[in-house]
């Protein structure tokens, strides 16, 4: 079929065109690709939100939560906080399970145990309570989970206690109610996200990690297929407004349907409702205000996501295809109007009631996408293509060289009677490059180097081990490359490594779209930084700059600029000595925690700087050091 | 005088039979430490002699089909709502949530599984049951018996379309007797409901006749969180349970009698409004009933709350995995027993999760154990289930875990059910065990509930009880049902798109000819741009550096080859000395 294969393409004129231009292009792609993201923001590209989902039925029933019967929310909290008083430092699992028991709910505790991957014989233990509601006529097949994550007083972060006494009011008016089709699990969680991943794999008997690290024991009570999952952070009695938290572990979000209904219970009960604590509307703003607004809200959602860490313990459970949320309430300082922990409780109540109408999973909706404000939403098929614009111009990049190298041996041949041998591929040293560029990166993961690193530094702690560690194998592959392969390949000149080049930009641009098909923010800021000086590298003879630039995005180094960058922002007061050394010392607990979160809950970020950023990085660097000839030919002519 | 004769007729038939089948209505109420009160109802009619075709008890519609289709034992269990071993001990039926049926047929029957499906057939028909979707696909035989079958329907939703008829097989329906407390809104308002059909033959040693007892049984458990005033105590009477008194018995029932099972007693003391007319082993208050009658228990709030009634045995059964790439199926029973149990486990798993036998392991407490025995039949694609049977022997104390890995496959499409992201039903596994008698609930050792809590033999012997373990719904991959219309359009588009070269190829011959050029758009866009080019960068015109890398033909210098399109001249030439050469 001549639709499909023409061999002329590559001599037409278009072609021509994109290959004499294409440095232009890639910068032209890279700017509109810039623009366009930020148009993102903009009314006319995000659309209002709506729901999907017709069998949810949002906030058809009022709210009947109160205070009227049984004991109250007061009740429960004076009890709670006289309790978490006397533990200080622990979770009083006794009174959590008696109290689940009176509040006639099927009562478990579960024990876990953590290794600490990397010091040997670290062992932290910990220990989760739920309640399971069992619904009336229904066979367990189904359930809905609501959890907090308990924090002791002496814990660092704030207290979610409130949230606690709020679960329990909420269980006991739930174990009132007949209409329930789908059981409730209370959960109880200890240790923050530890405790939740450990309940999840339990749960689904699995091992998400890396096999030995968390031993998550074994559950003797559970209730079906999980549909949906609230977790509740809520931090005061009077609540200033809500936040909904959706981003997940590797930056998986939640369906959009769920978040809908959280932002439109909350409407309906008149809680002030927020997404990453930015009101949503338009109501008091001028158009240009409102742009920003969203653009900034968007850019920290994308922040957010890019990380890959889960914001809350609602995270967790996207992998295992439960679409959960947080609430976050925070504190109303001083005087006014605030929110009362009862309105809260009818929030949650509505959604409840509303999950336990599905009739099917989660099916329908968005599950990408990206949040400018409460109720608008940028789809797929919108912020895709700005990824792809910077992608292709990798390809374009990639593709001319191909074109402009044959082309110019064409010209070579019919010129010349040279023999092509001088102007060999190299296959072998190519593939050797790209190989050993990838097994280095192999050797680096988690479940290898670390533990290496912290052996052999033993006396000094951990994270500043990793750091150490993996700087000197950035600096070693830096400082040594160069001279091994001028010492080495000096026999070997030829005027372009065109195939090296051309793998490295291939394998970048699809290590990004594969990136960003899971988590648009991480490919998509990726992209932003790697695709600049990988578009201004050449084949050959590149100058200082490019090699400067490509020290600059060296992932240690990007590590460093974007702690610094974080602990500017967050201490701003710091002298020049103070903040250096604390940037250093941040930088390697980033990669601990990095490490940690792979091994723990099956991260991904650490793996992706390893096995895709730094092997085309080491394979650009050798392409830039690799011995040429003067490039003659194209002045001969 | 030919009426009276025929009167008179009558009333000998009637008396003949009515000796040889007798009838009796009993309901056992157990309340429950927890603070749930069971209840069972029983309406047994035992019968005399083997054929239906004459009976004044037995019902006709459900006499006739046991005779057509050479039954010899069947029993059907209509449940709603799963029984809750850990906080309701064992029930006097063990039934799994959903519709389950089971029978065995005549040892002369030709054609079993034709008789089966028929069976189903008429029994969806009277009990307004799905039944009718019974197939080989998802019923299985015993192994031990050729002429037994078993099937069950997870998915099945019970309700008062099953019910009412179930209520029109009994002789008085539901307007006398106990079968009046069966009001539709109350039954199906109790946390767990199961109606039942069981009609087996029984062992008659004195003659040689055949006996024959069908009962009717209805399961209820109801929380005292509903049927409490305001909810603070554990009260329950008949009138919040059922909605109504008894007020007239059943005048064809020989018994008719309540029994209060009063062991609760001891964790949750409490207060009956009548006195019983006997005790019966201490514990069990029994009520003849013979006209208006009506009974409440009235109970303090326990300090103590009860949450587990810990029985000897019992299991628990989930999936393992999450996303659609593995699966595993465990299966766990828990034995509390200070002795070892021996225990049969029969795992029937439908064709549409294939289980990888070789990955079967059967641990406890954490231990390999090789079972005792296992029998192993390998399912067929919509043909046949995947049947498990092992035997096993639970060590005292234990939690034995049977686990093996499973498949998700992709279905056709029409093989999808109604909302299909719901998710498929797996229905329950059934564990078989000898228990000692005082840990059971109700035996069935003889007809009446009376004569089982009588019986002498209780305590020193065995009994076999069967479990039920719970459903659970898997997420096979579910295609996107609103896909089929992208589909078509993109199909129809390819198929557009490619018409048009495929027409050309097919039906046109390719001839060299000079080819008149064109220019293109692309062309015409360069030519400017080059154009604009020299203009602006005048001075540097003649700079070589910006010799271009590929070379751009004039018209002139072109020329059409056959496959490749436009070419140079001097490629021509190369081609053409190619193929002289």
């Amino acid at each position: 079929m001549g639709l499909l294969t023409d061999p002329s393409v590559g001599h037409g004129a278009l072609t021509s065109i994109f290959v004499r231009h294409h440095n232009r292009f890639c910068i032209l792609m890279y700017i509109a690709s810039v623009i366009l993201f930020c148009m993102l923001a903009h009314d006319s590209f995000s659309s209002q939100t709506y729901f999907s989902e017709n069998a949810l039925l949002p906030g058809l029933v009022k709210g009947q939560l109160n205070d009227n019967s049984g004991p109250s929310f007061k009740d429960h909290y004076k009890e709670l906080k006289a309790e978490a008083q006397h533990y200080e430092t622990e979770t009083p699992h006794p009174y959590l399970i008696s109290k689940f028991k009176h509040l006639r709910l099927e009562t478990y505790s579960h024990n876990f145990t953590l290794n600490y991957p990397l010091k040997k014989n670290t062992v932290y233990t910990g220990r989760n309570v739920y309640g399971i509601l069992r619904a009336p006529r229904s066979a367990s097949i189904e359930s809905i989970v609501l959890s907090v994550p308990y924090r002791s007083p002496s814990s660092i972060f704030p207290s979610t206690l409130p949230g606690l006494a709020v679960m329990f009011q909420i269980a006991q008016f739930f174990r009132q109610q007949m209409y329930w089709a789908k059981d409730i699990i209370f959960l109880v969680t200890e240790h923050e996200q530890l405790g939740m991943q450990a309940w999840l794999e339990a749960y689904h008997g699995t091992c998400c990690g890396s096999p030995g690290v968390l031993n998550s024991g074994k559950l003797s009570g559970r209730a079906g297929a999980i549909q949906a999952a609230i977790n509740l952070e809520i931090h005061s009695e009077k609540i200033d407004h809500i936040d909904i938290k959706l981003s997940g572990l590797n930056g998986q979000l939640p369906n959009l349907d769920l978040v809908n209904l959280a932002h439109r219970l909350c409407n309906k009960e008149s809680v002030r409702h927020t997404f990453n604590n930015v009101d949503g509307g338009a109501i008091g703003r001028n158009k240009v205000n409102t742009y920003y607004t969203n653009l900034s809200t968007m850019m920290s959602m994308v922040m957010t996501q890019a990380t890959g860490v889960p914001d809350g313990n609602h995270g967790l459970f996207h992998r295992f295809g439960i679409e959960a949320i947080t609430l976050e309430g925070y504190e109303k300082k001083g005087r006014g109007i605030y929110v009362s922990v009862l309105q809260v409780g009818r929030v949650i109540e509505g959604m409840f009631r509303s999950l336990n109408n599905l009739l099917e999973r989660f099916h329908q909706s968005f599950f990408f996408y990206l949040l400018p404000s409460t109720d608008r939403y940028v789809s797929i098929g919108l912020y895709m293509p700005c990824l792809v614009l910077l992608v292709s111009a990798l390809f374009l990049k990639a593709f001319s060289a191909w074109i402009q190298n044959s082309s110019h041996q064409k010209l070579s041949d019919s010129s010349s009677t040279q023999s092509t041998i001088s102007e060999h591929m190299h296959v072998g040293v190519v593939s050797g490059i790209v190989l050993g560029s990838h097994v280095i990166g192999l050797i680096l993961l988690p479940n290898f180097a670390p533990a290496y690193f912290t052996n052999f530094w033993n006396h000094i702690p951990t994270h500043r081990a990793l750091l150490l560690g993996y700087t000197c194998v950035s600096v070693a592959i830096v400082c040594l490359l160069p001279i091994l392969l001028k010492k080495c390949l000096n026999s070997m000149k030829v005027s372009n490594w065109v195939l090296l080049h051309v793998i490295c930009l291939l394998e970048l641009g699809i290590g990004l779209l594969c990136v960003a098909m899971h988590n648009f923010s991480l490919g998509y800021l990726t992209a932003l930084v790697y695709v600049l000086p990988a578009v201004c590298t050449k084949s050959s003879q590149n100058r200082i700059i490019v090699k400067f630039l490509w020290i600059l995005v060296h992932p240690i180094c990007s590590l460093f600029w974007i702690t610094a960058y974080i602990t500017y922002i967050t201490f701003p007061e710091l002298s020049i000595i103070d903040y250096l050394t604390k940037v250093v010392e941040s930088s390697g607990q980033w990669m601990a925690l990095s490490t940690v979160d792979n091994m723990v809950y099956g991260n991904w970020a650490f793996s992706i700087g390893v096995l895709l950023l730094l092997p085309v990085w080491t394979a650009f660097w050798c392409l830039m050091f690799l011995p040429t000839n003067l490039p003659q030919k194209s002045k001969m002519e | 005088m030919k009426c009276l004769c025929c009167l008179l007729l009558a009333v000998a038939v009637s008396t003949v039979h009515a000796r040889s089948e007798s009838y009796s209505e009993e309901l056992f109420v157990k309340p429950l430490a927890t603070g749930f009160v069971y209840s069972f109802f029983q309406f047994t009619v035992v019968r005399e002699g083997g054929s239906f075709s004459h009976s004044d008890l037995v019902p006709h519609s459900l006499g006739d089909i046991i005779d057509r289709f050479r039954v010899a034992e069947l029993h059907i269990d209509l449940t709603s709502g799963l029984w809750r071993h850990k906080s309701w001990g064992y029930p006097a039926v063990d039934a799994p949530s959903g519709a389950e049926i089971s029978a065995r047929f005549h040892n002369d029957t030709q054609d079993v599984n034709k008789n089966w499906y028929g069976l189903t057939n008429a029994l969806s028909g009277l009990l307004c049951t799905s039944l009718n979707f019974i197939n080989s696909a998802n019923s299985y035989e015993s192994s031990a018996d050729r002429f037994y079958r078993y099937s069950n329907l997870p998915r099945e939703n019970v309700c008062t379309e099953n019910l009412t008829p179930w209520k029109k097989l009994l002789p008085c329906d539901s307007t006398r007797g106990l079968s009046s407390l069966l009001n539709s809104g109350r039954v199906h308002n109790a946390n767990y409901h199961s109606l039942g059909i069981h009609f087996r033959p029984l062992c008659n040693n004195t003659s040689k006749s055949s006996k024959y007892e069908l009962r009717q049984t209805v399961s209820l458990v109801y929380d005292s969180v509903f049927i409490s005033a305001n909810n603070k105590n554990y009260d329950w009477s008949l009138r919040k349970m059922f909605g109504t008194g008894l007020f007239r018995t059943c005048p064809l029932a020989d018994y008719s009698k309540i029994y209060i099972d009063t062991s609760a007693n001891n964790s949750v003391p409490y207060v009956l409004s009548q006195n019983p007319d006997y005790f019966l082993k201490e514990n069990i208050a029994v009520y003849n009933l013979n006209g208006i009658f009506h009974l409440s228990a009235v109970m303090p709030r326990p300090k103590v709350v009860v949450s587990d009634l810990k029985p000897i045995l019992y299991t628990d059964r989930f999936i393992t995995g999450f996303g659609q790439e593995y699966g595993g199926l465990v299966t766990r029973i828990y034995n509390e027993h200070r002795l070892p149990v021996i225990v049969t486990v029969i795992e029937n798993i439908p064709w549409f999760l294939p289980i990888y036998y070789h990955t079967l392991r059967v641990t406890s407490n954490g231990v390999c154990v090789m079972p005792k025995a296992l029998i192993y039949k390998p399912g067929k694609g919509r043909m046949q289930i995947y049947y498990l049977e092992i035997v096993l022997e639970l060590p005292s104390h234990s939690i034995t875990e049977i686990s093996v890995q499973f498949d998700y496959v992709f279905l056709k499409w029409q093989e999808y059910p109604p909302d299909a992201n719901h998710g498929f039903y797996i229905g329950s596994a059934i564990v078989k065990a000898s228990i000692p008698r005082n840990s059971t609930s109700l035996t069935f050792d003889k007809s009446l509930i009376i004569d089982n809590l009588n019986s002498s033999d209780s305590s020193d012997s065995d009994y076999l009880i069967i479990l039920k373990t719970e459903n659970f719904i898997i997420t096979l991959p579910t295609p996107d049902f609103s896909m089929p219309y992208n589909v078509i359009c993109l199909a129809c588009t390819v198929v557009a798109l490619a018409f048009g070269p495929i027409h050309n190829i097919t039906t046109k011959r390719l001839k060299l000819t000079t080819a008149k050029y064109v220019p293109g758009l692309a062309s015409v866009v360069q030519k400017s741009y080059l154009w604009l080019e020299n203009m602006v960068c005048y001075k540097n015109a003649n700079k070589v550096g910006k010799a271009t890398s590929v070379r751009v033909f004039t018209p002139e210098e072109l020329s059409y080859h056959p496959t490749l399109g436009h070419v140079s001249e001097e490629f021509m030439k190369n081609q053409v000395a190619c193929k002289e050469s």
